[in-house]
């Protein structure tokens, strides 16, 4: 049942989230499904997968999609709205502070020091969210393939990436990745 | 003309609607999750040239620790950085206004045909390149520090323990990052 509080608990529940997302939103979402799924039943748990799916699938602020899009579900076009505020103002107000201070103190020793301190971590980190990717979405070794001679292609040549996505699409979709 | 002033000249040479083009263009090259990233590199370091690729990882860094979707963190960072708190709502706007109202129309269509076994493929398909992308991408961003060993030595442990072992992200930062900057702190005193 969806009563008539759900809006604003939703909004305060996802503001809330959101400030806590360190490591970005998918981080949060396990949290975000026992409120939305287990404590308020607003939606099943297929429901919240497909959501996660589609999210996932389409261009654009995923993350922020998706949670207008439970809002959508919880009270329509305004609930959707709500939700998007709620799920992107905190960081952004904290994102804008924290490089305001950090490029005013850009000329101080110690920021060069964290800077070549951070930058092999990170590093390290997109590196290895590529191959975590790679480990969910590659069950063959064409796909493995697929995957290797993107990476191979992306550092040797200046193509652009939306033809190696385009013929992903392709060899998905014609089965050729079973 | 100092390299300062060249900077400056640059910068203010930036109008908010170039912002707001480019960061609709890297939301909507986004498709597949996870390559915003890819787009986001490729637009403003490589064909706008507006930051160079330590800047890039300047803000990703600082993204990293903070909380909510780090693609966000890039837009406001790039957009500040280019033209202060107008700069930075410029690429916010961009990255989600059109994309937003798009999105939720595609996403509540395509929620009736989540179910689609060819759908489910093709997206399939195009996550196993987009992996790829992102591979590329770190392996770009690693090669202004392949004459440091300390960096290699600290990309590689970060990248070991988040796939070997499985540590969560939260984890892997706060273990990691103190330990080279520390490393980073002791090699700056010695230099001196």
């Amino acid at each position: 049942m969806i009563g008539s509080s759900a809006p604003l608990s939703l909004t305060v529940h996802l503001a809330w989230v959101s400030s806590i997302s360190f490591g970005g939103f998918p981080t949060v979402l396990p949290d975000v499904r026992n409120f939305v799924v287990g404590t308020n039943r607003w939606m099943t748990n297929q429901e919240f997968a497909n959501l996660f799916a589609m999210a996932q699938s389409i261009p654009g602020p995923n993350m922020i999609l998706m949670m207008s899009l439970v809002g959508w579900k919880v009270w329509g076009f305004p609930g959707a709205l709500a939700s998007a505020f709620a799920t992107l103002g905190p960081p952004c107000a904290m994102y804008f502070t924290a490089y305001r201070l950090w490029d005013r103190f850009r000329a101080a020793p110690w920021q060069r020091v964290l800077r070549v301190g951070l930058a092999p971590v990170v590093v390290g980190l997109v590196i290895a969210s590529g191959t975590v990717m790679a480990h969910t979405a590659d069950n063959s070794w064409q796909a493995v393939a697929v995957t290797i001679a993107t990476a191979a292609i992306t550092l040797v040549t200046r193509l652009n990436p939306m033809w190696m996505l385009l013929a992903g699409g392709i060899l998905g979709g014609l089965e050729f990745l079973e | 003309m100092t390299d300062l002033e060249q900077a400056e000249k640059v910068e203010q040479a930036v109008d908010p609607g170039a912002l707001f083009t480019a960061f609709l263009k890297i939301s909507l090259c986004g498709v597949g999750g996870g390559t915003g990233i890819v787009w986001a590199r490729r637009v403003a370091v490589e064909n706008r040239r507006w930051i160079t690729d330590g800047e890039f990882t300047d803000i990703i860094s600082l993204c990293q620790f903070m909380p909510g979707p780090n693609i966000i963190g890039i837009a406001v960072c790039v957009g500040a950085k280019m033209r202060g708190a107008i700069g930075a709502i410029a690429a916010l706007c961009g990255f989600l206004v059109i994309p937003w109202t798009v999105g939720l129309s595609l996403g509540l269509l395509y929620l009736q045909y989540a179910n689609l076994i060819a759908l489910r493929n093709i997206l399939g398909g195009i996550a196993t390149s987009a992996a790829g992308l992102l591979i590329a991408t770190g392996v770009r961003l690693l090669k202004p520090h392949h004459h440091r060993p300390a960096s290699l030595l600290f990309a590689t442990l970060a990248f070991s323990l988040i796939t070997l072992g499985k540590l969560p992200l939260f984890a892997v930062l706060f273990s990691l990052v103190p330990l080279s900057i520390l490393v980073a702190g002791i090699e700056n005193a010695r230099a001196r």
